[in-house]
This record gives structure tokens, sequence and C-alpha cells, in this order.
């Protein structure tokens, strides 16, 4: 066998692009969705490693309930806010599904008999 | 007083000098086991970097919880699978009929050129495949013992230096696009918080899912040098299965070498090539699992670390207002070139020496302990450690540090600048 294999190659570059965007897309997505919805998520660092922005537990709680103060000005009526809810928890839920399968094709003894 | 040519003594020194011989035997292969572990030791410690340099940069998981994560997911993933634990020496190496009978002074002279680069390219915080370094380190032994014949260069070009160069730029380009795709969609222009932060919870997801795949991979290549070895010794039938103790004492020897963690080279990946926030991180991981995921199974083999630095680099691309430091990615692409032929020189001296016979092993074992020791003594002088992984990579920093610069409160209810 010589030469690289341009059909297997081309084959994983399509398969890791469509895969890596579908699942980035559906979390972006959801993020969205809840951010529409007035629950934009608020996650401070566990570490920072930057030296400069450091945080204080005070200072990220005011944080917290600014985002959730503006969040709170949402033009949108409750039915829209639940249903904006809805899709962002759908996109999670295909989220984690990707995910494990990503975990089956990790582990032979699932897909291997 | 017997005469020293009768039949008594003959026998005695024939069985004294078949014991003497066959105690020699054990010894270089349990000295190989010794070494490959070692290598698996290096190899766990240099790889931390493609799972869990991001999510560390980024804040989503503190240091030491991400690196024994990654270290848990490697043992796991390493009792997982032992699909591609004869792979290592198949192929690349002409063996059998007509081809060369690997030695396991030839292994071990491989083993010495592997683990020699990977604590030179860790000390200069470089990630580089430790799976090269195993393979330049075999080939070098393997022309030295047997000439250069011995090696299928069209082999070696197809599946390693193609596969080498292609990696990051595949893996670049989905990070790219991945990563363009996860700030479109999350952009407001209406001011509201947009919740980007959220991609931080999302990072301890893909960077376990990198980890679980490195496990299931780069334990194996220890694992199958060690069966190869106990093969030739003749303590397990040909074609067979690692057995559960190999198994075992490789998972714990990446783990343990996760969890050390080469925080060098978590340095580099994290913050030298560009300064990941958490979308960028979240898309960066992502691609770089399904690259290799991709690649593990539609046949095309790509290696994790320079999948994860393509990665990383694609996402900084991908990023508005964020830039790449192409200096940094030089020295990368650079340590990545020579790879192969560093450990295949320092390889191709092992076994050299080791053509002495035993004086050549014991003159190889001090001199590697000699160098190991000389790169962990010069890695003294600055320390990189979980504590100052990302501190210290500039001055403002370091400053920030000792004033303690309170962060200025945003004027705009925007919100995080994630």
């Amino acid at each position: 066998m010589n030469g690289i294999d341009w059909v297997s190659f081309l084959l994983v570059a399509g398969a890791a692009l469509i895969s890596s965007c579908a699942v980035v897309a559906l979390y972006a997505l959801g993020l969205r969705m809840l951010s529409t919805a007035g629950k934009a998520p608020h996650v401070t660092p566990a570490e920072f490693t930057d030296a400069i922005t450091i945080v204080t537990p005070t200072e990220a709680a005011a944080e917290a309930k600014r985002i959730k103060k503006a969040a709170a000005r949402s033009p949108l009526t409750p039915w829209q806010k639940r249903l904006a809810l809805f899709v962002a928890y759908t996109c999670f839920v295909i989220c984690g599904l990707v995910v494990l399968f990503g975990i089956y094709l990790i582990v032979p003894a699932l897909h291997e008999h | 007083m017997r005469p020293p040519g009768s039949p008594r003594t003959r026998q005695a020194s024939r069985a004294r000098y078949s014991r003497k011989t066959s105690v020699d035997f054990t010894l270089i292969v349990v000295l190989v086991i010794v070494l490959a572990l070692f290598f698996d030791f290096t190899n766990g410690f240099h790889d931390t970097a493609n799972a869990m340099a991001t999510p560390i940069a980024t804040g989503a998981m503190r240091p030491k919880i991400a690196v024994a994560l990654a270290a848990v997911l490697n043992l796991v993933g390493a009792f997982l699978s032992t699909e591609v634990a004869k792979t290592i020496s198949n192929g690349l190496i002409k063996e059998g009929g007509g081809g060369v009978q690997i030695t396991p002074t030839m292994i071990l002279a491989g083993l010495v050129g592997a683990i020699i680069w990977n604590l030179v390219t860790w000390l200069f915080g470089l990630p580089s495949s430790s799976s090269h370094a195993l393979f330049g380190g075999l080939i070098g032994a393997a022309i030295v013992g047997a000439g250069f014949a011995s090696v299928d260069y069209l082999v070696l070009l197809d599946k390693v230096i193609f596969p080498a160069l292609l990696s990051p730029v595949i893996a670049g380009f989905v990070a790219f696009c991945s990563t363009r795709l996860a700030y479109a969609i999350t952009r407001r222009y209406d001011r509201l918080p947009d919740g980007r932060a959220g991609f931080r919870f999302a990072q301890i997801f893909s960077s376990s899912l990198v980890a679980l795949a490195h496990g299931t991979n780069d334990a194996q290549k220890t694992m199958g040098v060690i069966t190869l070895v106990l093969i030739s010794a003749g303590a397990l039938a040909p074609g067979s299965n690692p057995p559960v103790l190999v198994i075992t004492a490789c998972a714990l020897a990446i783990a343990v070498g996760t969890y050390t963690g080469g925080w060098r080279i978590i340095r580099t990946l994290g913050k030298g090539l560009t300064d990941v926030k958490p979308a960028q991180g979240f898309a960066a991981e992502t691609s770089t699992a399904a690259t290799i995921l991709a690649s593990s199974h539609l046949g095309f083999a790509l290696s994790t670390t320079q999948v994860a630095s393509g990665s990383v680099i694609g996402s900084g691309l991908g990023r508005r207002g964020s830039s790449v430091r192409w200096g940094t990615a030089g020295r990368i692409g650079l340590g990545w070139l020579m790879t192969l032929p560093a450990s295949a020189v320092v390889g191709a001296m092992a076994a050299f020496i080791g053509l002495l016979g035993v004086v050549g092993v014991v003159i190889d074992l001090v001199v590697a302990v000699g160098v190991i020791v000389l790169i962990f003594a010069i890695s003294k002088r600055n320390q990189v450690s979980a504590r100052n992984a990302f501190q210290g990579v500039n001055e403002v920093a370091e400053s920030g540090r000792v004033v303690k610069i309170r962060k200025v409160k945003p004027k705009k209810a925007r919100g995080q600048a994630a």
C-alpha cells in the first residue's frame, strides 16, 4: 500500500468537522436560548489562572445579581420564555447523548461483539 | 584432582553457563519492562496538557482537580481496550521471514531514545508526540542493529510523516469553524448577558472525553512493547494478548504520569499559543475529541498531541480579537519535525553502545539515568507547577499578583467578559 489514503483522510476530516460543529452549535444554541429566556448561566472560574482578574466571592455575587437583573429585562412573553427554555434543555440533552455516543465509540466492548 | 576436560566438570560448567545466560536474559527483560513503564509515565506526563490545558486556562476546573480527573480517566481508559496494543512494531520494522529479529537490547535502546526526547521536549515546554518519540527510538535502534534496510520507509512516510503534517491542519480547521459557530450563535447585540461563561461547565465534559480517548490509545503502546519483549523472551506465546498484570502496571504508570502533570506543556498549550476563553476552549476540546474519534474509527491514525495543538491554534484564529503567537507555534512545529530524527539518533547511539553486550547495556542505563537526573536538575531552576503554571507568563500578570490589582467594575450591565 503506497501513498496516503486520501479517501479515508477526507472522510476523517469531514466526520470530525460535522460532528464537532454539530456539538458546539447545539450547546451554543442551548446557552443562547437560556440567555434569551432570561436565565443566562453564571459560572465563576474555579481558579484565576490569569493573576490580574481576581474576583472575590462578593464581587462574583454582585456580578451574578447584575446579570440576573439585566436578564430580567427580557422582552419575551412567559410562553415564549418557556419555549426558549424547552429548546435550551432539548439542546443540552442532545449534547449529552452525543457525549454518550462518544464514550460508546471509545469503549470497544460496547460496539464490538 | 580431575583433569579439566572430564565429562562431569564440562556438564557442571555448561549448567552454570546456561543458568548465567538465562539470568542475564531475564535481567534485560526486567530492565526493558522498567524502562517501558517509565516511558509510559513520561507519556502521561507529556500528554496531560492535550486534554487539560484549556479547561485549566479558562478556570473551568482547579488545576489539581483537572489533572486528577485526567489521571482517573487515563487509568480507566487503559483497561477499556487492548486493540492497538500490538500495532507498535507491526509493519514499521520488518519482522519475521527475511526481516529482523528484534532483540530486547534494541527495544531497550529505542525506549532510552524515546524517554530522553520526551523529557527534553518537556523541559522546553513543547507538546510533542510521545508515539513519534517511541517510533523514532525504535527505528534508530533497528537501523543500528539491523541496517538501513530494516525500516520500511514508505510505511514510515504514510503512517507517521504525512499524518503528522495533516493532523494539525484538520484539527485547526475543525476548531476554527467550531469556534466561529460558538461565538456567532451566542453573540448578542442587545447588551443582555450572553451566557458564554456556561461553556466552562461543558469544558469539563469535552476535556474528559479527550482524556478517556487518550487513555485507551496511549497506555496500549507501552503494553504492546512489554508484551513484545515477553514474547521474544519466550515468557508468552506469540500472538497472545497482554496479561492483566501488564495492563494494570501500564494503566497505573500512565495515570501517575498524568497526575504529576507536565505543567510546562500545560502552560504552553493553555496560554502560550493564544489566550483561551471558555467558548473557544470548549470548541477546541470538542474538535480534538471529534478528530481523534473519527481518525481512530475511520482508519487514518492521527497523533493526539498534534490534533490538540492544532485545535488550540485553530480556535485562536476563530475568535475575534484574539491572536495566535506564531513564534510559539513555530517552535512547536520545529519540535515535531525533530522528534523522529532526534529520538532516532539517541536510540541509535544507545543501540550502538548496546552492541557491546552486557557492559554496553549497563553503560546505556548509567548514561540514561544520568541524563534524566540532569534534565530534572535543570528543570528545578525554574520550576513550573500547578501553582504557577499560568503566572509569570508575562511580567504584568506577575506584578498583578504582587500588588493585587482589583478588577475595575464594568459600567455596563453586560454579561461576563467571557
